[in-house]
This record gives structure tokens, C-alpha cells and sequence, in this order.
């Protein structure tokens, strides 16, 4: 149960994107065919290990419909990672992207670690989005990105994981302030001595690590 | 009067001399001056004035002040006093109590306060306003924020978590103010929360997400856990209503090891029973089992249940809850609370159970904790809320487990070794053939819990044998339980029993043959079931029989030659008849108490009269209800002697004609349905409409009551100054020319309307009479038609009669014959 940094992760994008399925096959290993619509928003965890330490994810499934979107915004201010998922056989998946990543940009911490993800890439014959595409969105906008297959689960743990990666490269960076809680941060109960001295170390080269994004 | 009057001085200047100005006048005069003054400490001393009158003059300063005080929150930012003083305003205005200084004032409406709210929250803006506030540093300004928000939301708790929810920063601004560092802001945050967060699970997940557990646990830690304050309390309840039916946040709270961060406040001091329980100890403890009951409630999805309930046992949770249970001293309420609890935390897992079944109580002789909670039970001295939370908890013991299902039954069989010892079984027997009746009850109800799905015991169970007379032959506990069925006049006792030999018998044809042995059980279910006494609880007894009866019959094997299965049946069939059977049988889930109880596993009754059914006795009718039905009216064998022709197409035909009926039925039912939801369209587009102009009344209604409040006192006042004469007959005469009007106005538009209805009337008869016009002449002109037809017909005829004539003539001529010219003839021709 111990852990050395705890990371909060919001799952945004539009409603029947695969966003349920891809936490459900990250947490629980499998994956739920017909699945409820998220009602609002649902709560999964786990814990990875990156660099040798303990990290325990906290992910908050949202729901995409245009009616939950206002309650979608109060969750982007205290995440430190975000997954942007469409989906590669929903061209209008894709197009929605801008408007996401303007509402997530807007109300979220500068620092949010943003991964775009193209979901069901194991429905090959329905493409309607083409691989290349998604990489040139996430250049021009900054962002990591993957495809995968909440179904086959190619790529699920990877996504979840380097998403980690990114913000554990921040910290080491000095970028986040881990001692704001509000940046969907915590330092675990183990370290916090040690996680504490190293913040407060890596927090002198924080202006300079800034600049990066 | 003299306490504004003083405080109003300044604002206003003294009152000339045996002038007094009336509350509603002094009102208008200060929100004029609000309005009006460039300078700010005009305006602060006029809201610091209002400030003072909302209370005694709540209704004026409302309906007067209300959008003064908006704008001065919008344009007034930067003096901290003034908005302080606006904002109390607003909260007294909306304050959802009534106070001390309008208590004796008829004028004033009881939810004057929810009133102001709807029309301060019909600009959502207004919220934002106060949403900005919470911004504000300062003490006062903040405090007050947070206090007018409570004082909404409470009004109209779902209008304004709407709004809230629509904020993007809203609810975290609100989280925010938890960690101020002063005391009295976060506690009164606390209290917003509560209320804030109450039933809205959209809400609660995003004061869950921005770590209000953390935060909370901080200050329940910092007040010393259950000896804290009532802030642990106001902690305690917040998390509450974040967990409660929230499946997501219960998630969160497990694995975000919270479960854990709970322990202390189960910590029990050696010297607790020197100092005893405050009464906030007492609070703080309840809420606390309240969380952990609302963590493990049987309503959860399995899957959060079980994972719950394997932390709380290994984080030794369990083991904390059952100190409270053994410590001496314990107040009645927190102990009961405290077994219900544990009951939860081990329902339907299997170690768990276990472990409860293995502590043992410090008493002496050491006994099982298991069996000393059923010498509560079985104990009528004990309060009845406890006895019910320990037949609750064993229920727990038991569900879903075939060991402790098992171990119990075992403790009744004549192999059990120890005679002396007091076990479980021995106690539930003498609970069930105590005088007590609720003993009968909840022990006889204890005992169906062993035999839940469990054909096993059921079996084991017919092995248990009861001496009931010195020197008698001892009889078998079905046996004797059928006999007591038929002796005991107490309605409870019997239902308990009957229920108890459903779940001893269904799927279990050895209890069913050994029941059938029992002298009189058959006449006296038949009797029972034939009854024809006409009152709900009646009602129940002959369903009940109706269900045993019926038990006997689709689980028999035919073991007891006078009562197979089909000697039954024949005797159900002749004796009850099959309808009756079926309309007796659905008497027993329309019991309110049956529906009471299929709700939930625990029983949540008040009073004792209450207790008559128990929710796993539902699950058993709910699924053999229908079973039995087809089972009885499933068509006897055909008699041997009678011609067999092909059965098959019998039955087909009988398939064929009840899909048949049943098309018919569903088409029917699909109409009504049809015709159901065209009305309900219609009422709802009605209802709505109807809210709509209400709500607008209201408000008109409000302002109108403000204004008539506020003018009549002002208007006697003035005609007492200028003449004496007539004190208020100005008021009196608006009031009197009032209803002349509107008498005039409605003579009016009645004589309109009688003139609408005459014109129309006349309209319409003329409109007819053109109809019938313009049918004549289309009739006419036929007719002129036809005639015109005829009259070229003749014409045409006249004309070859004429040549025919003129030929003859010439015939004649060259024949040699004189013809006389018929001038007529030729004329009449030409015309
Ligand atoms: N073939 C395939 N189907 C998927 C995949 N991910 C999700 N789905 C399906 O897409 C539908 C929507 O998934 P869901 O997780 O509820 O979407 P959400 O609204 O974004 O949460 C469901 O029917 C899933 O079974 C995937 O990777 N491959
Ligand atoms: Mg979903």
C-alpha cells in the first residue's frame, strides 16, 4: 500500500470513445463489451512502478456527453495527467479534439501532462483515422500519443504508464510543486522525508525547468 | 421602535418631534440612499442601517432591497464594510429560521426566507457573486459569504447545487476554504459542505476528488478523534454524505486507504469506564458506524462490499469493533449500532464469520460472543432495538455460509456432547417455546436462517429431538413446532413458525413427509387457507397456509401414502378450488409489512407490533410463488378409464387459445398504454404550464404582500398627520374601490362574453343559411341546365319535323297535289 508519489489522472474525450473500457482494462485486466454509460464520473486505481518506485495511480473516468461537461471541468484544475482518447473509427471523434484540449488547457494547471490516445486500433477495417493524423495533432499541440485497444489491451498499460513517466520526468525536473496537493500530486507516506527534501531541492531549478512546455 | 430609531440617527437625522416614520418609509429612504449616494460612507451607513432593519423588517428590506443589495456586492468590491454589512443583509433576509423580532408580526410569511432565495437565485449570476466573495481574505466578508451560501442552500438545496455544479471553479473554491487556518471560517465551511454535498453524487465525487478526505481526517485527528468537539462530528458527517450511496467515492475512500485512517476513533481508553461517554463522544461514535455500515451496506455492488470488508478485518477494524461490543459501560444505543455494524462488516464473508464466531466474551464462564448476544435476544428484559440488532447480526452470522449454518444445527443434534453448556441452539429453542412472543419470533426466524439454501441442515435438522415431559417420549422440533403452530394464538408467533417451516420444507420432500406425519398439519393448513376472516393480518395467516400448503404438494415424493402429491392436489383442488387458492396466495406480498421487509435485509422497524416478516422469507415467496401456482394448476393426471385421444393436440389447442387471449390482452394493454401516455403527455405539458405562471405568481405575490405591508402603515401614518379626521379612510377607500373595480371589470367582460357567444351563435346560423343558399342555386342552375337541354332537344326535333314536312310537301308537289302553306307552323318554328 505504500507509495512514493500518488498521481491523479482525469480520462476525458467523447461519449463511446472506449474511456470506461480503457480504465476497466487497466485496473481490472479485462474488458466489459457492453458497458453502462458513465453516469458522471467513476473512480478506478492501481499502482506502477516507474524507476523503481511505488506510484499509485488515482484516475477519474468522465463522463463525455455535453450535459456532464461543465461537471468535467471542476476535475482538470487538481489532475496532474490527463488521457485524451478518440476514436480512430469515429472520424467525429477526432475532429471534437480542438474542443477538448481548449477546455482542458483553460481550466487545468499548466503542467497537466496531456496523452492523446486513438482507441480501438483492434478494429483495423473501420478505420477512419489515420495514425499519421493522430501524430501530427499531438506535435502540433505538445502532446504524447499512442494508439491502442481497450480490447486487446495493445498499448493500455503503456499509455497509463508513460502518461506517469512524463509528470515523474517533471518532477524530477522541478516543474510541478509537489507540495501543492492541488496539482494532483502527493507524496507518499514512506518518502516524505526524503520526497520532501528532494522537492524542496529540485524546486530552486524550478523556473529554469519551467520552460520546457 | 427605539432601538432603530437611536441606531438610524445618523443616517436619517432625528425625527422631528411625535413624527415617527414607519419601518416600511425608513426602508425605502435607505435604499434610495444606497442607490443614490456618490459617497461610500453614505451608502455604508445606509447598509449598515438596513443591516439593523432585516430582521424586525425583513419583508421591506427584501422586496425593497434585494437588488440594492446585489449591486453593492457587484460595485462596492473594494470596501470590505460595506459588502460585510450587505451580505448580513442578504443572510438575514434569507435566513431560513424565523426570528425573535418578527415573531409576533402576522404579516410575515413562514418561508418568507425561501421566497427571497427563489427570486435572488432566478439570475444565477447572483451565485457567481457570491462565489467571488469567497475570494476575499478578509474575516468578515468571507465568513459572511459562507454563511449566506448556507443559508441558500438550505432554502433550496437542488436549485442551487445546480447552479453551483455549473461553476467550473465552484466547489473547489468551497474546498479551498477547509484550509483556512482560521477556525471559525472553516468550521462554518464545514457546515456549508454538508449541506452543499447533500444527495447530489455529482458533488460529492469533486469535494471527494479535491482531497476532502485528507482534509478531513486532518481536523478529526487534530480534535482528537471521537473526544473531539462537534467539529469531529460536522467531519464525520460530511463524509457521510460523500459515501453514502456513492459507489465511486466509496472506491476512492478504500483505495485511498482511508478505511485505515478510521481506526482511532474506535480506539477504547482503559479508564473509559471511570470517565464514561459524553453525549459527543456518543454523536461522534454513531456517525462513525454510520460510515463504516455505509461502506459494507448490503445495497453496495458485491464486489466493493467484500473488498472492504477483507481491509476492515485486516487492518483489525473488526477486532476494534468487537472491544466495543465486550467493553462494560457501553451506552445501549452505541452497542446496538455497534452489533448492527459488525453484523455488515461480516455478512456473507466467510472469514470474517469465522472470526466472529471464535471471540469469546470476557464473561464467566468464558462463552462465545455469538452466544452471549443471543442471551440478549432471547431476553425480554433487554431493549428491543438490541434484541433486533442481534438477530440482525447472527442473520449476518449466517448468510451465505454453510459452516456457521451448520455449526449451529450441530449444537441441537443428540450427539452433542455437552449437555450442561449453554449453546446457540439450545438458546433459539427455548426462545422459539418461550411466552415471549417477539423471543418466538426472532428465534424462530434465527433458525430459518440456518436453513437458507442449505438442504443439507434442513436434512440435519429433522434429526433434532426435544423431551418436553419428564418420563415422555421426546418429540421431533418439526413436530412439535407444527403442534405449537396449531395451539398458539398470537398472530406473530404463528407467522414466525410458518415461515420457518416454508424455508424447513421448500426443496426438502423429508421435512415435507415428516411434516405430513404430524397429526392434524394438513386440516389445519386447509382449515387455515379456507378461512374466510376479513382483516389484513388474516389475510397473511391464510396465504401463508396457502404457501405451506402448496409446499407439501410440489415437494412431496409421495412417501406418505394418505398424502401424495396428488391426494393433495385433489384435496387443494375440491376444498379451496384453485382460484381461490391462487387469490389467497397473493394476499401475502400485499401485506405492508411483507413489502417493509423485502426492502432489506435488517428489519427497520420501530415498535415490536412491527415485526412480522422477515426479508429471506420474501426472497423464498418471491421465487416459488409462481412455481407453485403452475405447479397446482398444472392439469390433473387424466383418469385412466376416460378416452386418451391425443392429449397432445388438447394441450396444443389449449396453447393456441391462451396465446390467444394473451395477444388480445397485450394488444389491449399496449392501447391503454398508448392512451396513458397521451394523457400523461397532456398533463405533463399542463403541469408544467401551471408551474410556470405559479411561480410567477408567487413572485408578484410576494412583492404585492411586500408593497401592501409596507404601504399601509405609511399611509395611515400620513392621514393621521395632515387630518385627523378620518384616520385611514384613504386606505380604506383604495381598499373599498379596489374590489368596485374589479366588480366592474368582471360585469364587463361577462357581458363580452355573452356578446362573443351571441355573435358567434349568429355567424354561425348565417353561415348555415348560405350553405343551404348556395346549395339552391347550385340545384337551380341544374335545373335551368336541363331545361335549356330540352328546350334544343325540341328544337332540334321541330327542325327535322320540318324538313320531313317540307320533303312530304315536295313528294306531294311533284305527285301532283296542292299543299296549303301552315304559316303558323313555320312561325311557331322561328320563335
Ligand atoms: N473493438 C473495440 N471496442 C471498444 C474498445 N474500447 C471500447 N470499445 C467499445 O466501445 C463502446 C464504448 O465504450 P465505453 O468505454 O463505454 O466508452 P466511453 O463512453 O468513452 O466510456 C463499448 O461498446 C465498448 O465495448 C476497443 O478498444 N475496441
Ligand atoms: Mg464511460
Amino acid at each position: 500500500m505504500a507509495y512514493a508519489y500518488l498521481f491523479k489522472y482525469i480520462i476525458i474525450g467523447d461519449t463511446g470513445v472506449g474511456k470506461s473500457c480503457l480504465l476497466l482494462q487497466f485496473t481490472d485486466k479485462r474488458f466489459q463489451p457492453v458497458h453502462d454509460l458513465t453516469i458522471g464520473v467513476e473512480f478506478g486505481a492501481r499502482m506502477i512502478t516507474i524507476d523503481g518506485k511505488q506510484i499509485k495511480l488515482q484516475i477519474w473516468d468522465t463522463a463525455g456527453q455535453e450535459a456532464f461537461r461543465s461537471i468535467t471541468r471542476s476535475y482538470y484544475r487538481g489532475a496532474a495527467g490527463a488521457l485524451l482518447v478518440y476514436d480512430i473509427t469515429r472520424r467525429e471523434t477526432f475532429n471534437h479534439l480542438t474542443t477538448w484540449l481548449e477546455d482542458a488547457r483553460q481550466h487545468s494547471n499548466s503542467n497537466m501532462v496531456i496523452m492523446l490516445i486513438g482507441n480501438k486500433s483492434d478494429l483495423e477495417s473501420r478505420r477512419e483515422v489515420k495514425k499519421e493524423e493522430g501524430e501530427a495533432f499531438a506535435r502540433e499541440h505538445g502532446l504524447v500519443f499512442m494508439e491502442t485497444s481497450a480490447k486487446t489491451a495493445a498499448n493500455v498499460e503503456e499509455a497509463f504508464i508513460n502518461t506517469a513517466k512524463e509528470i515523474y520526468e517533471k518532477i524530477q525536473e522541478g516543474v510541478f510543486d509537489i507540495n501543492n496537493e492541488a496539482n494532483g500530486i502527493k507524496i507518499g507516506p514512506q518518502h516524505s522525508t526524503a520526497g520532501g527534501a528532494k522537492a524542496g531541492g529540485a524546486g530552486a531549478g524550478g523556473a529554469a525547468g519551467g520552460g520546457c512546455c | 421602535m427605539d432601538f432603530f430609531k437611536s441606531g438610524l440617527k445618523t443616517v436619517l437625522g432625528a425625527p422631528e418631534p411625535g413624527q415617527l416614520p414607519s419601518g416600511a418609509e425608513t426602508v425605502e429612504r435607505l435604499v434610495d440612499r444606497v442607490n443614490n449616494s456618490t459617497l461610500l460612507e453614505d451608502r455604508r451607513d445606509a447598509c449598515r442601517a438596513l443591516k439593523a432593519m432585516s430582521r424586525k423588517y425583513r419583508v421591506e428590506v427584501g422586496a425593497q432591497g434585494i437588488d440594492t443589495l446585489k449591486q453593492v456586492l457587484e460595485l462596492d468590491r473594494a470596501d470590505n464594510e460595506t459588502i460585510n454589512y450587505a451580505l448580513d443583509t442578504l443572510n438575514n433576509i434569507m435566513s431560513p429560521s424565523q426570528f425573535e423580532e418578527e415573531e409576533d408580526n402576522p404579516h410575515v410569511p413562514m418561508n418568507i426566507g425561501e421566497q427571497f432565495t427563489e427570486m435572488f437565485i432566478k439570475d444565477p449570476h447572483n451565485i457567481q457573486l457570491l462565489l467571488d466573495l469567497l475570494d476575499e481574505y478578509d474575516f468578515r466578508v468571507r465568513l459572511s459569504a459562507v454563511q449566506l451560501l448556507t443559508s441558500l442552500l438550505t432554502n433550496r438545496t437542488k436549485d442551487i447545487q445546480e447552479i453551483i455544479l455549473v461553476k467550473p471553479m465552484g466547489v473547489s473554491k468551497m474546498m479551498d476554504l477547509l484550509g483556512d487556518t482560521r477556525e471559525v471560517i472553516r468550521n462554518e465551511t464545514l457546515l456549508l459542505l454538508i449541506k452543499l454535498t447533500k444527495g447530489n453524487a455529482n458533488i460529492q465525487k469533486i469535494v471527494a476528488f479535491e482531497n476532502a478526505f485528507d482534509r478531513l481526517f486532518e481536523i478529526v485527528s487534530s480534535e482528537g478523534y471521537s473526544d473531539g468537539g462537534i467539529i469531529v462530528e460536522d467531519c464525520l458527517l460530511l463524509m457521510l454524505n460523500l459515501l453514502k450511496n456513492n459507489s465511486s467515492n466509496i472506491n476512492f475512500f478504500k483505495e485511498g486507504s482511508y478505511i485505515q485512517k478510521m481506526l482511532p476513533m474506535f480506539n477504547t481508553p482503559e479508564d473509559l469506564e471511570d470517565i464514561g461517554w459524553s453525549p459527543q463522544k456518543v454523536s461522534n461514535v454513531h456517525c462513525m458506524l454510520q460510515i463504516v455500515r455505509t461502506l459494507v451496506s448490503p445495497s453496495n455492488s458485491a464486489q466493493i462490499i467484500s473488498s472492504c470488508q477483507k481491509i476492515m478485518k485486516n487492518v483489525g477494524f473488526l477486532d476494534a469493533l468487537c472491544n466495543i461490543l465486550m467493553a462494560s459501560g457501553v451506552p445501549a444505543d452505541i452497542l446496538t449500532e455497534t452489533i448492527n455494524t459488525v453484523g455488515e462488516v461480516v455478512r456473507g464473508d466467510i472469514t470474517n464469520q469465522d472470526f466472529i464466531g471464535n471471540v469469546m466474551a470476557p464473561s464467566n464462564p468464558p462463552r462465545p460472543a455469538i452466544v452471549v448476544l443471543l442471551m440478549s435476544m432471547v431476553n425480554e428484559k433487554q431493549p428491543f432495538p438490541l434484541r433486533c440488532a442481534v438477530l440482525y447480526c447472527f442473520q449476518c452470522y449466517l448468510y451465505h455460509n454453510e459452516l456457521s449454518q451448520t455449526s449451529l444445527v450441530q449444537t441441537l443434534l443428540p450427539s452433542s456432547t455437552d449437555v450442561s453448556s449453554l449453546t446457540s441452539g439450545r438458546l433459539l429453542c427455548g426462545g422459539l417455546f418461550s411466552a415471549d412472543v417477539l423471543s418466538n419470533w426472532f428465534s424462530a426466524v434465527a433458525l430459518m436462517h440456518a436453513l437458507v439454501d442449505n438442504l443439507g441442515q434442513k436434512e440435519q435438522l429433522l434429526r433434532v429431538l426435544l423431551a418436553t415431559n419428564v418420563g415422555s417420549t421426546p418429540v421431533s422440533l418439526l413436530h412439535q413446532c407444527t403442534l405449537l403452530l396449531q395451539q398458539t394464538t398470537k398472530l406473530q408467533s404463528k407467522v414466525a413458525l410458518l415461515m420457518l417451516l416454508c424455508h424447513w420444507m421448500s426443496h426438502c420432500s423429508a421435512a415435507v413427509s415428516a411434516f405430513l406425519q404430524v397429526p392434524g398439519g394438513i386440516g389445519y393448513l386447509v382449515n387455515q387457507t379456507c378461512s374466510n376472516e376479513h382483516d389484513e393480518n388474516e389475510y397473511l395467516l391464510q396465504g401463508l397456509s396457502a404457501f405451506l400448503l402448496a409446499i407439501c404438494i410440489h415437494f412431496n415424493d409421495d412417501s406418505v401414502e394418505s398424502y401424495t402429491k396428488d391426494a393433495l392436489k385433489q384435496l387443494l383442488v375440491k376444498r379451496i378450488g384453485v382460484e381461490t387458492f391462487t387469490a389467497k396466495l397473493s394476499e401475502v406480498s400485499k401485506h405492508e409489512l411483507y413489502n417493509k421487509a423485502a426492502k432489506h435485509p435488517q428489519l427497520r422497524v420501530k415498535i415490536p407490533a412491527e415485526i412480522l416478516i422477515d426479508y429471506e422469507f420474501c426472497r423464498l415467496f418471491k421465487v416459488l410463488e409462481g412455481v407453485l401456482i403452475n405447479s397446482i394448476s398444472e392439469k390433473q393426471e387424466p383418469d385412466p378409464s376416460e378416452d386418451r385421444q391425443s392429449p397432445a393436440a388438447d394441450n396444443l389447442e389449449q396453447y393456441k387459445s391462451l396465446i390467444r387471449q394473451q395477444d388480445a390482452r397485450l394488444q389491449e394493454l399496449m392501447q391503454q398504454l398508448d392512451g396513458l401516455m397521451q394523457q400523461n403527455y397532456a398533463l405533463q405539458s399542463a403541469l408544467n404550464d401551471s408551474i410556470a405562471s405559479n411561480s410567477l405568481l408567487k413572485d408578484e405575490n410576494t412583492l404585492l404582500k411586500a408593497q401592501v405591508s409596507a404601504k399601509l402603515p405609511s399611509q395611515s401614518n400620513q392621514t393621521n398627520q395632515s387630518s385627523q379626521a378620518t384616520p385611514g379612510q384613504q386606505t380604506q377607500a383604495s381598499q373599498a374601490t379596489n374590489p368596485d373595480r374589479i366588480l366592474e371589470y368582471e360585469n364587463k367582460l361577462q357581458f363580452l362574453n355573452s356578446e362573443v357567444t351571441r355573435l358567434t351563435a349568429e355567424l354561425k346560423a348565417s353561415e348555415e343559411a348560405k350553405k343551404i343558399f348556395e346549395e339552391d342555386l347550385v340545384k337551380l342552375k341544374q335545373g335551368q341546365d336541363d331545361l335549356k337541354k330540352d328546350q334544343d332537344d325540341l328544337l332540334e326535333l321541330l327542325a327535322d319535323q320540318d324538313m320531313k314536312i317540307n320533303e312530304y310537301k315536295m313528294r306531294l308537289v311533284s305527285l301532283g297535289q296542292t299543299v296549303e302553306e301552315t304559316q303558323a307552323d313555320t312561325e311557331l318554328n322561328l320563335t
